[in-house]
């Protein structure tokens, strides 16, 4: 998981300005297992955030490629997990769903993509991924992890981002990728909507649950 | 364990309270003059056809004090909403109109939250040394469990609006900030919940639309038949606004018929447990 949580930070630190100190401070692991992505929705407390959100990202470049590896990585689990199921596997309209929140990502992707390079940023590019799911049901549990994951990492991030117009757009992603972990959980059998807040969490925290996901 | 969460939850927050405080004036000023430089560079950063932001709001708030007040406002209203209608309407009602079993514990859950979302901000606002807006009196047409449902789908997808609206007004405090964003996220899941329940897509967009104070007044505005609160924020109700009914708004919120179209919607009936068929 080290080896993995190392690649993944490489790949973004390719993309951006050395800074030593902040190095230092995201090489320590986090304690959150892996696979406990629905679980902390309903834990943890806000305060978290705030400890690391000031000197978490070199710049909103830096905010918006960590944005993009998520977006990445959840774009490229609907589009190659969709093609290896067919619609009549799951109940009525679940499939309809399921091709909408894969659009979704995709335009996140495209968003996030032309706005780092209007910035005059290089965006960071899609990775491999293995997602580790047998059948229809592990998609579905592992696409609720993702969602969810994704909600508390735009919250963990919100607040370092400097631009107006940035927040705004990260704003409208955020609540998007809420209603998708509320449906997810929701087809999964879980609560919806677990806590009367959700929970943001660090980079470092994000990394640790969706690092394994990338094999290179 | 939500009451322990509120008190952790508040109690981060009040811990940043007073540095808040100390640069209301100044962060006052910054507000207004990064809006001012931001409204220009909206174009040329993001787009608008990428993000499809209305990118400058006709009108700001005063200061944080006032953008909370806004959001209480909303919460008052969902708040109550719940309350009333959960108290009004038993599990057997909703059942008998045709929703799951599981309907009636997932509109406690949310009356919960709207809860403790009023909690929370009449606590900041008033550690913030503001007076938080009290709860007003309503009328929110209902007059069924259908119209109980239909009403609360609106409320929640105008939250969701709202919330992404305003937060650019709370940048300067990251507290502030993030713990609107922790609540905005859970108004996106009750919309996104209550869309299904109304046979809607539970995310008709790939960005939830942004509404400005104005256009959340003029949809909430005509709920509201005595006590509307001054927010500092617009034209309260509706008199000079677009004047939006509650069930309009459901279009300028994405939801109308036309952008369902071809969809295969989830039954009402499932609230399902299982996805998977057999």
């Amino acid at each position: 998981m080290l080896a993995l949580h190392t690649l993944f930070m490489n790949a973004i630190a390719e993309e951006r300005d050395a800074n030593v100190s902040r190095r230092t401070l995201l090489g320590n692991g986090s304690k959150l297992a892996v696979g406990g992505a629905i679980a902390i929705a309903a834990a943890g407390s806000p305060a978290l955030a705030r400890l690391v959100a000031a000197q978490e990202f070199t710049d909103d470049i830096d905010i918006l490629n960590y944005a993009l590896t998520l977006e990445h990585l959840e774009y490229a689990f609907y589009r190659d997990g969709l093609e290896g199921f067919s619609a009549d596997l799951f109940d009525d309209g679940v499939f309809d769903n399921l091709m909408d929140i894969r659009d979704h990502e995709g335009a996140h992707v495209d968003a996030l993509v032309s706005t780092i390079s209007d910035l005059g940023g290089t965006p960071v590019e899609e990775a491999e991924y293995d997602f580790g799911y047998q059948n229809a049901a592990g998609f579905l549990a592992v696409a609720a992890a993702l969602e969810n994951t994704g909600v508390s990492a735009y919250d963990g991030a919100g607040a370092a981002i400097e631009n107006v117009d940035l927040l705004n757009a990260a704003g409208s992603i955020v609540a998007v990728e809420a209603r998708h972990a509320s449906y997810l959980n929701l087809i999964n059998g879980e609560d919806p909507f677990p806590a009367a807040f959700e929970t943001p969490l660090s980079r470092d925290e994000i990394l640790a649950i969706a690092g394994p996901f990338i094999v290179q | 364990m939500r009451r322990t969460n509120t008190n952790a939850y508040h109690e981060s927050l009040t811990n940043a309270l007073t540095q808040a405080q100390a640069h209301r004036s100044s962060r006052r000023t910054a507000l207004r003059t990064s809006l001012v430089a931001t409204g220009a560079a909206a174009i040329t950063l993001t787009g608008s056809s990428v993000f499809g932001f209305r990118s400058a709001m006709a009108q700001t708030f005063a200061g944080p004090v006032d953008v909370l007040n806004y959001a209480l406002t909303l919460e008052h209203l969902e708040a109550t909403f719940y309350r009333m209608f959960n108290d009004e309407f038993s599990a057997m009602d909703i059942e008998s109109a045709g929703f799951g079993s599981n309907v009636r514990g997932r509109l406690e859950s949310i009356e919960a939250h709207e809860a403790e979302h009023v909690d929370v901000l009449v606590s900041v606002i008033g550690s913030l040394g503001g007076t938080p807006v009290t709860e007003a009196m309503y009328n929110f047409g209902v007059t069924d469990v259908d119209s109980y449902i239909a009403t609360a789908q609106v409320l929640e997808n105008l939250g969701v609006g709202a919330y992404t609206g305003a937060a650019q007004f709370l940048i300067e405090s990251d507290d502030l900030l993030t713990a609107a964003l922790t609540i905005h996220g859970v108004e996106a899941r009750h919309a996104s919940y209550l869309n299904v329940l109304n046979d809607d897509s539970p995310f008709p967009e790939a960005f939830e639309t942004a509404l400005s104070p104005e256009e959340v007044l003029a949809a909430a505005g005509p709920l509201i038949v005595s006590g509307m609160p001054d927010t500092g924020a617009g034209p309260g109700a509706s008199t000079d606004g677009p004047g939006m009914g509650t069930y309009a708004a459901l279009g300028a919120l994405g939801l109308g018929a036309a952008a369902l179209a071809a969809r295969t919607r989830e039954s009402r009936m499932r609230d399902q447990a299982v996805a998977i068929k057999a």
